[in-house]
Formats: structure tokens, C-alpha cells, sequence
């Protein structure tokens, strides 16, 4: 009898599947449209899969009309977001069930996650920024994973198309991110905020000490003005170029995982595909918990307390 | 090739998502956060229910501890009282039972002299009565009946041994 070697197979069937896997990889491989061009042939029907031709600006898929199809598949995103919402909320009671403690259960796991950042009362301010982000980030990246889903093409265009893989979204989500962190620093800090990017200050007291005779000392603070000043414009640098990083991160992470799992589709059209959609959705996640993860961050340092 | 990137196609990406943030809060995070305070606010209640409850059963249970040790002491008391009481009325009895006995006996020996006196009487009357006859007949009434009464009387209350003190 033959022992179990894993996944609660036996060891003849599961090295039957792993060949049979590999065959599919060979077979799919040779009789597509690259094997074909290196074995010399037609590439069978099955397998002749059109190469990729990745579009970085969003299609449009009906013609005339400025909808294009990222902004259709974030419009589905939203929907199904508010729908599951609106489902679990809709007749609530205090001991949960069914939908209501799937959106619970989301709901406390992010909430411990903010609060364990930024405290209980501040977690309440960022809340509804940084987890709206993840959501919107994530269902976006899943939803272009449902198989077929980029397959549907209107007027030669995917009629759906990841959101995230549209440079305005992620543009969208930073420009909200940083002026939502700009509005918290300002929030818990008042005018004295300002200070964190225009320090002015020591290097004015250096120089009034400079001109009422006290060269030495205004010598010494000058330095230190000079440097807090420009750590000042730093910050300001810092501030903005998060705007780009954001952007670019979530924007190039997710059009390289599509164009990816478009090459592999196109390389080996069977089995190998399954393990980089996989893949996708780990991405997809991961990203999503970068961009909300960095809002908080970002949140938490701007409306710290100054020492 | 360009980015893609369009003014148009931003702003709407924008406002998409300021709506779902709007939608979500009012759909989603408001409700629940509001569910789940008054979820916690409902565990803290019952727990704190729960604890008065348990300090009242406490409370209640010294109460009753105390009550029963209470009742207990009484009780002894009472009893110890009733025994006393009990002795006391017995002695009193007894004391009483024998007081009438004397008098019951004081009385009785009373009786008994005035009796024997009565007969002691008796006797002697007749006695007398005999004597007065018999000296009658012997003398055949030469003396005076009542003289000779009177003399015999005399007599007798001269030697009154016979009637007892």
C-alpha cells in the first residue's frame, strides 16, 4: 500500500499529478504561439494565445464616450464594496451573523491595526481614510483576477480593466493620502504645524544676537538655524515626493503583475498562469496594505507630539 | 507611449473615491463602530449586573449567616430560660406541695386532738354518769344529784391528766 506523502495523497497519485501537470506545461508550451515560432509550425487553436500589447493609458471601451474602462471596473469596485457594507449593516444586531460579522470581523481587525499605531483617539481621524484605501486598493487589484473578467472587449478595448493599474487611481489615492496626513498635522498641531516645514525661527533669534553684539553665541546658533531651516525645506521635499512615490509604487507594482501574468499566459498558456495568479492576488494585498500602511504612518509622525 | 495620465479621467477617479469613502462611513464604519460600542457598552452592563448580583448574593448570604447564628443564640437562650423557668416552678411546686402537706397534717392533728378530746369528754361524762349511778345506787340517793356532780367534777379537774395538751 502506498504511504501518504503529502496533501493526504498517496505517492503514486500525487507524482501522477505532478506529471500530468508537467505535461500540460510542455504541451502548452510547444503548441503555442512561441513554441511554434521556435519549433517551426502553426500553433494550435487552444494554445494560440494573441501576444500581449500592454496599453499604459486606460482604453475606452465605447467609442466617443470619455468612461474608460478603469474607471468602470473602480465604479464595480465601489459598488461591491458598498454592497457588502450596506448588506452587513443593514439589519444589525448585537450578536452578529452572516454578513454582518464579515464587515465586523474587517472592521476590528483594521481598528486594532490603527489603534495599535496611532492610539485610540487619533485612530478614530484616520480610520475612514486608511481603510477606505486598502479597500479600494485591494478589491480593485481581486477584482481583475476573476478569470475572464479582462477577457470582455467592446470596440477592441477591455471593458474592465484593474484600477490600479490606471496612473490617475493610484495619483487619486496619494493626492488624497497626502492631504489627508497635511489636514491631521494641522489638526493636532494647529498653526504650530507650519514650523515642521518653515524653521525659521533659530535662525532669526541667531541673527538678532548677531547684530545686539553677541557674536559668538549668534555664530554658534547660526549653524544650528541654518541647519533646522533647512531640514524645514527637506520635510517640504519629502512631503511632496511622497505624492510621487505612492503614485508610482501601487502604479507600477500592479501594471507589471498584469503585463506579467499577460507574458506568462502567452509563454505557457496552461498551469504556470495559475501560480503567477496567485501570486497577483499576495501582490494585490500586499499593496494594498503599503499604501493604507503609509497613510498611518505618515498620519502617526504628522500629528506626533513635538518634544 | 504615455503614461495615461488625463485631467478628466483623475478628477473622476477622485471623486469616485471620495464617494466611496463617503458611502463606506456612512454604510459601513459609523454603523459598526456604533454597533460594536454598544456591544461592549451591553458586555459591561451584563458584568457589572453580573457583579452586583454576585456581591448582593454575598451580602445576602452573610445576612442570612448571621440571621441563622442569631436565631440559634436565641434559641439557646430561650431554652436555657425555659429550663430555668421550668426549675423554678417545679422548686415552687414543690415548695408549695409540701406546705399544704404540713398544713394538710397540721389540720388532720388538730382534728385528731379535738376528736380525742370529744371522746376524752365523752368517756368521762359517762364515766361520771356511771360513777353518779352506781354511787346512787350504792348510796341510794342520800346525796343530792347535783351536788354530787359538781363534787365529782371537781375532782376530776383537780387530776386532769387525761386530757392531753
Amino acid at each position: 500500500m502506498a504511504k501518504k506523502a503529502g496533501c493526504g495523497l498517496s505517492l503514486n497519485l500525487l507524482v501522477i499529478i505532478i506529471l500530468a501537470g508537467l505535461a500540460l506545461v510542455v504541451i502548452s508550451f510547444v503548441g503555442g504561439t512561441v513554441g511554434a515560432m521556435i519549433f517551426g509550425g502553426e500553433p494550435m487553436s487552444i494554445f494560440a494565445v494573441h501576444a500581449p500589447a500592454p496599453e499604459l493609458p486606460a482604453e475606452h471601451p465605447f467609442a466617443g464616450i470619455p468612461i474608460t474602462n478603469t474607471m468602470i471596473t473602480a465604479w464595480v469596485s465601489i459598488l461591491a464594496l458598498t454592497g457588502l457594507f450596506f448588506a452587513g449593516t443593514r439589519k444589525m444586531k448585537v450578536v452578529p451573523g452572516g454578513l454582518q460579522s464579515v464587515v465586523e470581523f474587517i472592521f476590528e481587525v483594521a481598528s486594532n491595526f490603527i489603534e495599535d499605531a496611532a492610539g485610540k483617539e487619533k485612530a478614530r481621524w484616520f480610520f475612514p481614510v486608511v481603510v477606505t484605501i486598502f479597500l479600494f486598493v485591494v478589491t480593485n487589484a481581486w477584482f481583475s483576477l476573476v478569470p475572464g473578467m479582462e477577457s470582455i472587449h467592446l470596440d477592441g478595448a477591455p471593458l474592465f480593466r484593474n484600477a490600479n493599474t490606471d496612473i490617475n487611481v493610484p495619483l487619486a489615492l496619494a493626492l488624497v493620502s497626502f492631504i489627508a496626513v497635511e489636514y491631521w498635522g494641522f489638526k493636532a498641531k494647529g498653526g504650530a504645524y507650519i514650523k515642521t516645514f518653515l524653521n525659521f525661527g533659530a535662525l532669526g533669534n541667531a541673527l538678532v544676537k548677531l547684530f545686539t553684539g553677541k557674536i559668538k553665541a549668534g555664530l554658534s546658533g547660526l549653524f544650528s538655524g541654518f541647519v533646522a531651516a533647512f531640514v524645514g525645506i527637506l520635510e517640504i521635499l519629502s512631503h511632496l515626493i511622497r505624492i510621487l512615490s505612492f503614485t508610482f509604487r501601487l502604479f507600477g507594482n500592479m501594471t507589471a503583475g498584469a503585463i506579467l501574468t499577460m507574458i506568462m499566459i502567452f509563454i505557457v498558456p496552461w498551469v504556470i498562469p495559475s501560480i503567477f495568479y496567485g501570486l497577483e492576488a499576495f501582490f494585490g494585498f500586499v499593496q494594498a496594505m503599503i499604501f493604507g500602511g503609509l497613510t498611518l504612518g505618515f498620519a502617526c509622525a504628522a500629528v506626533m507630539p513635538e518634544e | 507611449m504615455g503614461l495615461g495620465l488625463d485631467l478628466a479621467t483623475f478628477v473622476g477617479q477622485l471623486v469616485s473615491f471620495l464617494i466611496l469613502l463617503g458611502l463606506l462611513t456612512f454604510v459601513g464604519y459609523k454603523p459598526i463602530r456604533k454597533m460594536l460600542d454598544q456591544r461592549s457598552e451591553k458586555i459591561r452592563e451584563s458584568m457589572e449586573q453580573a457583579e452586583a448580583t454576585r456581591q448582593e448574593y454575598e451580602n445576602a448570604k452573610v445576612a442570612v449567616q448571621e440571621q441563622i447564628k442569631k436565631g440559634r443564640e436565641e434559641g439557646q437562650a430561650i431554652i436555657a430560660q425555659a429550663t430555668q423557668t421550668g426549675n423554678r416552678l417545679k422548686e415552687e411546686a414543690r415548695e408549695e406541695a409540701r406546705k399544704e402537706a404540713q398544713v394538710i397534717v397540721e389540720r388532720a392533728r388538730v382534728e385528731l386532738q379535738h376528736e380525742r378530746d370529744q371522746i376524752v369528754d365523752d368517756l368521762r361524762r359517762e364515766f361520771v354518769d356511771t360513777a353518779i349511778l352506781a354511787a346512787g345506787k350504792v348510796i341510794s340517793e342520800t346525796l343530792d344529784k347535783k351536788k354530787h356532780r359538781e363534787l365529782i367534777e371537781e375532782v376530776l379537774q383537780e387530776s386532769a391528766t387525761l386530757r392531753g395538751k
